[in-house]
């Protein structure tokens, strides 16, 4: 009955998003001039560019040194960006969490609460948002785009670090404390030890991430591989953007490949292939250890990266100082609302404040909530219906061990789904906003599908491995009484999996509220358009207010989700 | 080693141990037995101060352990080990970083950081000995979670004696191995407590291996003793009650 009422608010919502967003189904078909042009760029694809579409025009590097020097930036940012916020994201993180503690205390807890919202709050702003106030305040600088990538980076892992500590088992920590150990002795030892996997794994799919958005970064001007996208649609050089595109896709894939490899280093560890014996010395034991080649690899990559990030490059703006000082004072004078920097006078601040948002904020926030959510529910949906063709125990000629006669095609198309999902995740949403709005005109499908496509990638990833590892042994006996894997997954594997599934819609559907607050940058109505006309126009105190005013959107998102996640959780039925 | 005055343990209003009256002298090797939920694994909490009494008196090394200082309980803690019933294994580190942990206390935080990240070689040449007697020493770098369940608490109890404790506590051991590997690791445990002349105080459900190991044998019901001396055929028939 539950499953009944989610599904039918599931859609009441979207058909109820879709028309505050006023996103009509006729225009889900692109006009001639639409699909002409799509056509044309999709044609591009089989033909990317190996040099400058324009020969003639004045280049001042080849075209693969101008890729590696972008795909450069990119990197470089990402992991300077990710260095930070990991140790943020640590301190914060232990600050966030109980597991530390000897004795729960009222400051202790008050403490944890303090941190863990200033985690959600930083988290809050988007990193596009935070570029837009870093280099408005210090200038087109790399520390400032490195700062705005760390600051909410850092309040993601400072969120995700704590609940991994306080989830990890008290057994080894406790037994650490009962031989006298300190408590900090205890966390790190038995507490950190543990989950150190959980940690590290998270870690190098933030990576993936922060690549993502130090790309995406390009759009607002820093020289990153969005800024060389965003310029050659401008020239109209198509088969640039695809050579740009392949380059930031081949990079996310590898980063993915290597993280599912780490992780599987850490999770299971490297069985010993020459096994010790009774009678081998201590020395003999050491040579014989196992070590996983991965896992060193990666902390040496990891560690290589970290320092070129920081050493290997440029870091003055080339602006003096005295000028930079000057220009932070007079961005700090340009946030005091236009009102009251006029009248000198504080009491016209409630005024402004009612009018900018009963002006147009509201509007916007509202049409950001609909976006994440509609976005959110197609893309569970579209997970939900790909997933039977997609999950690794049904896609095979010997579904879930049982055999069926026919089953290679099953495994064709179960790769070809997987694969197109893997491309969907890994390009950035507001990448592939930026391209299907070329397609569809100012319309907001464009940014819904992007949104959906890409969190649906993610969403029938994540379905597809409850699905595949779901102990019942129900589907089996439907498969091996005749009945087909359509109707295996439909009668018992999805309704078994649908409260774990709800989990991980919330858990995206938050992240779709956070995204939909920039897509309107790109120029389609919602808080994000407004940001960005603010920006344009150097309104720099209506450009933090809706900044603000989408971070509060977030806040509550996130509040909700945690609290709806944590209820399914604790039913059990998670 | 241990006395109990007039303890009585309470949580939240449910009384776990009600006016308990114990001595065990140092070198004793004494068992509890107990159905469910009698107090054992309460009373052993006592004995390393993980479980505060509510009422009465808790003696170690004759002193009130409700005095103690934190740095004075940490101090004593360092001299007793204590084997858990889920035996407290870091599932992903190796076994020689899982019995360095037994010295925790006496390494503090920096000292057991560096024995995690790299052990001197004397270390691991003392865990390498110790893991000898309790019959693994293959697996001195193996990590734990490769291990069977068996040569996990092996690698529990190896950790237990690296901590040259006065006191050894286990609490149910062996509620998870079949009878045959429940003997070895008793015995295991029994013979390598006296070498070290230390005190043995083990919770069990098996009034056999109790009868068969232990001089001491204590039944627990309700938070009470019923039942303390040697397993005469008398007493027996009293622990197989307790048990039922």
């Amino acid at each position: 009955m539950r499953r009944r009422w989610f599904i039918l608010a599931g859609v009441l919502l979207t058909v109820f998003g879709l028309w505050v967003l006023d996103a009509k189904p006729g225009e889900l078909v692109p006009s001639k001039g639409g699909r002409e042009l799509a056509g044309e760029f999709f044609g591009a694809a089989l033909r990317p560019a190996l040099d400058y579409e324009d020969p003639a025009g004045t280049q001042e590097v080849p075209f693969f040194t101008k890729i590696a020097i972008s795909l450069g930036n990119t990197l470089r940012y990402a992991v300077a960006a990710m260095s930070l916020a990991t140790l943020g994201g640590l301190v914060g993180g232990i600050l966030g969490s109980r597991a530390w503690w000897s004795r729960p205390t009222r400051g202790l807890e008050a403490l944890r609460l303090t941190v863990r919202l200033a985690a959600t709050a930083v988290r809050s702003v988007h990193e596009l948002l935070w570029a837009l106030i870093f280099l408005a305040a210090m200038g087109s600088s790399p520390l400032a785009v490195i700062l705005a990538l760390a600051l909410p980076y850092a309040g993601t892992l400072a969120k995700v670090f704590s609940e991994l500590f306080d989830e990890s088992d008290d057994s080894a920590a406790e037994l650490v404390r009962s031989t006298g150990g300190s408590g900090l002795t205890a966390f790190m030892a038995a507490r950190v030890a543990q989950a150190l996997p959980d940690l590290m794994t998270y870690g190098l799919y933030r990576l993936e991430c922060s690549i993502r958005s130090s790309a995406v970064l390009g759009f607002v001007g820093v020289p990153t591989l969005g800024l060389d996208i965003k310029n050659a649609y401008e020239d109209g050089y198509l088969h640039q953007i695809w050579s740009y595109l392949y380059v930031l896709l081949a990079v996310l894939l590898l980063v993915e490949w290597w993280g599912s490899r780490a992780r599987k280093a850490l999770a299971r560890g490297v069985p010993t292939k020459n096994p010790g014996q009774t009678s081998d010395d201590v020395r003999t034991l050491r040579r014989k250890r196992s070590h996983s080649i991965v896992l060193r690899g990666t902390v040496g990559l990891l560690v290589a990266l970290t320092l070129w990030s920081w050493l290997g490059g440029e870091w003055s703006s080339g602006v003096p100082w005295e000028r930079r000082v000057a220009n932070l004072e007079r961005f700090a004078n340009e946030l005091v609302p236009h009102a009251v920097r006029e009248a000198d006078d504080w009491s016209l601040f409630p005024s402004w404040w009612m009018d900018n948002f009963r002006e147009r904020g509201w509007q916007a926030a509202w049409m950001t909530l609909h976006l994440g959510t509609v976005a959110a529910l197609l893309a569970g949906a579209g997970a939900l219906f790909w997933m039977t063709f997609s999950a690794r125990s049904l896609a095979t000629s010997r579904p879930r061990g049982i055999p069926f006669d026919q089953g290679k095609l099953r495994g064709i198309v179960g790769s070809l789904i997987r694969g197109v999902a893997t491309i969907a995740r890994s390009l950035p949403e507001y990448i592939l906003a930026f391209l299907l709005l070329q397609m569809f005109g100012p319309s907001m499908w464009a940014l819904v599908l992007a949104l959906a496509i890409h969190n649906g990638g993610i969403l029938l990833r994540l379905g597809a491995e409850v699905i595949d590892n779901w102990p019942s042994r129900a589907a089996e006996v439907v498969l091996s009484q005749g009945g087909s894997r359509e109707v295996a997954f439909w009668s018992t594997l999805a309704p078994a999996g649908f409260n774990r599934l709800v989990l991980f819609l919330f858990y995206r559907w938050e992240t779709c509220i956070r995204e939909a607050t920039v897509l309107g940058m790109l120029g389609v109505g919602s808080l994000g358009f407004l940001i960005s006309e603010s920006r344009v126009r150097f309104f720099y105190d209506e450009m933090l207010f809706f900044i603000l005013l989408g971070a509060a959107l977030v806040f509550a998102g996130d509040l909700t989700s945690d609290w709806v996640r944590g209820r399914l959780a604790k039913s059990g039925r998670a | 080693m241990f006395e109990l005055k007039s303890v009585r343990v309470e949580f939240g209003g449910l009384v776990a141990l009600a006016d308990i009256d114990l001595r065990i002298e140092s070198g004793e090797q004494v068992c509890l037995i107990g159905p469910s939920g009698a107090g054992k694994s309460t009373l052993l909490g006592l004995f390393n101060g993980r479980v505060m009494a509510t009422r009465g008196e808790v003696r170690a090394e004759g002193e009130n352990l409700s005095q103690f200082s934190p740095a004075k309980l940490r101090a004593l803690r360092q001299r007793i080990a204590w084997v858990p019933q889920d035996l407290g294994l870091v599932p992903n580190l190796r076994v020689n970083q899982n019995v360095s942990c037994g010295r925790a206390g006496a390494k503090g935080f920096w000292g057991l950081m560096r024995s995690y990240l790299r052990m001197s070689g004397e270390e691991q040449e003392k865990i390498h000995a110790l893991l000898q007697r309790v019959g693994i020493p293959e697996k001195l770098f193996e990590r734990v979670d490769h291990l069977s369940g068996g040569q996990q608490q092996r690698v529990a109890i190896a950790r237990a004696l690296y901590q040259k404790p006065k006191a050894i506590l286990a609490d149910e051991p062996v509620s998870a191995v079949d009878p045959e590997r429940a003997r070895d690791l008793v015995e295991l445990l029994t013979s390598a407590a006296r070498e070290e002349g230390a005190s043995l105080i083990m919770s069990l459900h098996d009034v056999s291996l109790a009868r068969r190991y232990f001089d001491r044998v204590i039944g627990l019901r309700e938070g009470r003793i019923v039942f303390d001396g040697p397993a005469h055929e008398e007493g027996v028939k009293t622990l197989y009650r307790l048990t039922e």
